[in-house]
This record gives C-alpha cells, structure tokens and sequence, in this order.
C-alpha cells in the first residue's frame, strides 16, 4: 500500500516548492519600509469612497465601449480585477507642467580629530546645499545648485551651478551657464552632496577650493550620446572662461583674459558591461594667475569606473602640464587615486566598507601655489540609516609634501538629503 | 510479486502525469506573472532589446525622436511589477534605484524623475493619455488595443521573454 502514497508525497512536495518560490519573489518586497507601505494604504483608503462609484459608471461605460483591435499576444491566465481606476484629474495632473520647479537639499554634520601639528579636533557643520530642477518646456530645462558653507564668522553663499539647457535630442543637448568641468568622473558624478559619495570628502586632486584641476567651468556646453551600438558612447564639448585670477576659482564675472578655454571629454558605457565606464577628457586653457607668471595649461586625464556596489571600483587619473609662457619652462604635475567599496548583503545591505588610496606629485619648481605632493589612505565604513541619510566613520593617513611626518585621523560625517 | 510490480508501476505512472499536470499549473502561473511594456500608440516602436529598454527607463535614452520625449512611468513600491524591473532591468535594491534618481536629477542629466503610478488600471490609463509614455504592466491586466512591445524579439507569456 506504501507506493500509493507517492503521488500524493510529490504533489505535496510540488505544492512546497510553489508556496516557497512566491515568498522569493516578494522579498525584495518585503524590504520596502513600512511608512511607504502606510502611505500607499493611505491612499488606497482615500479612494475607496470613489472606487465604489467610479466602478458602477466603469461599468456602464465599458459595456456601451467596443475595444480596440488587441496586438497579437500569447493567451494570458485570467486578468487581475481593477485595483484603483483613475480620474481624469489624475491624469492631468501626471501630465508635465511648465515650469516645474523642484528643490532638494543636502547638508553635512562632520567631526575631526588629527594629529597634526597646530590643528584642533571637533565639530563643523558641512556645506549646506540646494538644488533646483525645473523643466521650462518640452526641450529646455533649468538646474541650479546654491552652497552655504560655514566660516570663522559668516556663511559663504556660492553659486555652484546655473546652467539652462535645450535639448535637440538624445545626440545633441547644447546648454549655457557655470558647471562642474566635465574634466572629472568624481567632478560631474557627485557634485557637492556628501550623502551621493560613499566617502566623507572628496579626492584631494578634485576638491573644492584646491586648484588641481578647475572645479567649475563658466560658458557653453554640448554633449550627448554618440550612435555607437552597444559601445554607449557618450561625449561633452565645451567652451567658457577658465580659471580666474585666482586659479581654485572658475571666472564667474568674467575671464582673467582674452583667451578662452575648452574642454572635450567622451565616455563608453558598454552595454555587454551594465556598471561600466571609462573615458577621458582634454583640458586647455591660459591662466593669468594673481599672483605669478602667465601659464598655457594642458589637463588630460582618465577613469574607470564600475557603478555597482558589488563592488564599487572608481579610479581616475589627471595630468596637469603647465607651460610658462615667458621663460618657455614646462611642469607636469599627476594625480590619480582608486577607490574601493563593496556594500555588504548582510543587515538589510546598510553597511558598506571602503578604502581609497590617493597620490599627488607636484614638481618642485611649479609655479601654480596651493598644489603639494600627497600620498595618502582612507579606510571607512558607510552605513546608510535611511534611503536618504548616512553615517560614515574614517580613518585617514597621510602625507603631504616631501619629508614630512605621516599624519592620522578620525572623520566620522552624517550627511543626508532632504 | 507481479501484482506487486503492476501497482508500482501503476502508482509511478500516476506520479509522473501529476508532476506533469503540477508543472503545466506552476508554467502557466509563470507565464501568467510576466510584465509588459507598454507604451503611448503613437510611439514609433515595437520591438527593442533588454539592453534598450535598460537605457529607457534609467533615463539615458530621453527622445524617441526628436520631437517625442520618453515619459517614464513606474510603480510605487511594494508593487510586483516594480520588484521585477528593479531586479531585471535596473538590477538595483529600492533604496539604490531612489538614490539613482536623486543622483540623476543632480547632475542635471534630467529635469525630472519617473512618474509614480499605483495600480495597473492608473498605468493603463497614463500610458494611453500622455504621448512618449512608457510603463510596464502586469501582463495579465494590459488593456486591449494597449501597444505592447516586444523585448528581446519576445511578448509576454512567450519562452524568453526576460521579463518574469
């Protein structure tokens, strides 16, 4: 008699392993917060009343309704019953609207403690920073983006970015005002909300306020993407006014001098390789610094990057070759750094270590100030307490220009957007 | 002894047609949970592969030409259509896939995120009434005279079709 419980052994094992396979597909699901779960049955709640009378004259409607002719699709298993009709209100309101102006923000609450010589350890408050998108039309469409960061006695109101653009299409996107320079993955990727970047700071050759490369870029730009298959090629073009007079500065008011700078960079993302870019990018322009003698500038640099989390992989690398104008002499100065991070699948996938290592030389008899040598290690954990807030601890060691003491610290940040 | 022998093989054969019919039921409910894309009738497109409709929906295609943008339409989340798209196609954790817009918008690479829809009927009826409209919908409850379109060469509820 034993065999003839087979049957009814595999069908209970079948029937297992479908109520196994359902849990599986919602768990990703399951990991949605509960305040957005509140917040749908919130609405769903709110349109009950409506649903009770909009199905009654649904109802009238599809049956005076003949439908349309339906494509040529295989036989389906029996449709869902209609879960939430909407209203021609709704409808409108989904509909683009000109201007649509939206504001984000991110803001920064840092620590420090150091061992250097002369520094102090404590609290300070990171750059708090607006941002604000709006479409104007169909094909044009304005960004901006405010900082105010905190000094010794008053808070410094930069204008980060102000760009209006047109769109032609996918291939031709053409735009006017002050950028980040394209001459940078880390420059164009992050810009300056802490929470975007898995480290606390950015990279020493593309921080703000540093003269390594020009942070920002004031003119015109074209870019787009490049018919290129399953290469992705992409590309930016761009013409303004360079650095200004103080060369960590771009020239918002205007140029330093008659000769204007350009800047062309292009990138692949491959399609075989979803996560994947490199590219580079070419910088020229002609610095009349406040201080020192008239240079030609030639920046070239480079990057790979994989933009997944398992793991993360960013490297770039810049050279700034500096011509001096009058006595013919010729400094190059490079920088690179490569960055590590993986985000661990363990604990709701909140915590993230990382590790960058970083490198600065700068000839000696360079003459552009505020550019030293710097060898450099950051290990850190990212630990993500919402989707929209972050909190980072790290250790750094480092050292800057030749034969001087390795310097260590601890930098802990909770940055966020709002 | 014989007897025996008959009443396995009778009860093995038995087993078999269940697994068969067991199969058949879960193929079926399979099929029944692919999703589809649909888009605006007026879109000038009806088959792309998976590597294109990536490059729609995380916004690096923006023009279907040059006068019809793309108008991205996506499900709220907890909903099973959303889980399989940020599996498939963004292959992102919801919390990553809310950064990436963010991130998006601040690099002013667009003006705007993908618009939320909260059920399958709004789906339907957005994708109809705004032209450029891309969703994707539970395949089971596309509307008739809906475009669906083909991904991969595939519709939904055909073998290979990535969508599941």
């Amino acid at each position: 008699m034993r065999p003839r419980f087979i049957p009814i052994v595999l069908l209970a094992f079948v029937s297992t392993v479908s109520a196994q396979s359902a849990p599986a597909a919602t768990d990703s699901a399951n990991e949605t917060s509960i305040p957005s779960l509140l917040e749908h049955i919130q609405r769903l709640e709110k349109r009950v009343s409506e649903l009770e009378d909009n199905q009654r004259k649904q109802a009238a409607a599809q049956a005076n309704m003949t439908p349309p002719a339906a494509p040529e699709r295989p036989a389906m298993a029996e449709p869902p019953k209609p879960e939430y009709p909407t209203s021609a209100p709704e409808v409108r309101e989904a509909e683009i609207h000109y201007p649509s102006l939206q504001i984000r923000g991110f803001g920064d609450v840092d620590f420090s403690a150091t061992d250097e010589k002369g520094r102090t350890s404590g609290f300070d408050l990171g750059q708090f920073d607006l941002h604000f998108a709006s479409p104007l039309s169909q094909k044009v469409s304005y960004f901006g983006e405010v900082s105010f960061t905190a000094r010794p006695n008053t808070y410094d109101l930069q204008v980060e970015r102000t760009i209006i653009r047109y769109d032609y299409n996918d291939h031709a996107k053409i735009s006017f005002g002050k950028y980040h320079t394209p001459i940078s993955y880390w420059n164009t990727a992050f810009h300056h909300g802490a929470w975007l970047q898995t480290t606390i700071d950015r990279p020493e050759m593309v921080r703000i306020g540093t003269p390594f490369i020009p942070i920002h870029f004031v003119g015109l730009l074209a870019e787009g993407n490049v018919p290129s298959g399953g290469l992705g090629l992409g590309y930016s073009v761009g013409l303004g006014n360079g650095r200004s007079t103080i060369l960590s500065r771009a020239g918002d008011s205007g140029d330093a001098n008659n000769n204007r700078a350009w800047v062309a960079s292009v990138f692949a993302r491959p399609a075989r390789f979803y996560g994947l870019q490199f590219g580079g990018a070419v910088y020229r322009d002609k610095l009349s610094p406040e201080h020192g003698p008239n240079l030609s500038e030639w920046i070239t640099s480079g990057h790979v990057v994989w933009a997944k989390e398992r793991p993360e992989f960013i490297s770039e690398f810049a050279n700034v070759h500096h011509h001096e104008i009058n006595s013919n002499h010729t400094f190059n100065s490079q920088a690179f750094y490569v960055q590590l991070a993986y985000r661990l699948p363990w604990l709701e996938n909140k915590w993230k270590p990382y590790y960058r290592f970083e490198y600065i030389h700068r000839p000696q008899s360079e003459p552009s100030p505020d550019i030293s040598d710097l060898v450099g290690s950051t290990l850190g954990m990212r630990y993500d307490i919402t989707n929209y807030a972050a909190f980072k601890a790290e250790y750094r060691n480092s050292r800057r220009g030749i034969d001087e003491p390795r310097i260590n610290g601890v930098f802990l940040q909770t940055a966020f957007t709002f | 002894m014989m007897a025996d022998w008959k009443n396995t093989c009778k009860v093995l054969a038995i087993s078999v047609l269940c697994l068969i019919f067991s199969n058949c039921v879960l193929a079926q409910s399979t099929h029944g949970m692919d999703v589809a894309v649909v888009v605006h009738p007026d879109t000038p497109v009806s088959n792309v592969n998976l590597t294109e409709v990536r490059r729609i929906f995380l916004g690096d295609r923006q023009y279907w030409n040059t006068n019809v943008p793309v108008v991205l339409l996506v499900r709220a989340p907890v909903a099973r259509e959303r889980n399989v798209v940020l599996k498939v196609i963004y292959q992102m954790s919801e919390s990553q896939f809310k950064q990436y817009w963010i991130a998006k918008i601040f690099r002013a690479e667009t003006a705007s995120a993908p618009k939320l829809v909260y059920s399958n009927d709004m789906a339907n009826e957005l994708v109809t009434a705004i032209p450029g409209a891309i969703t994707f919908i539970d395949a089971r409850a596309v509307r008739p005279g809906a475009k669906v379109i083909r991904v991969d060469g595939h519709l939904p509820g055909e073998s290979g079709y990535p969508l599941r």
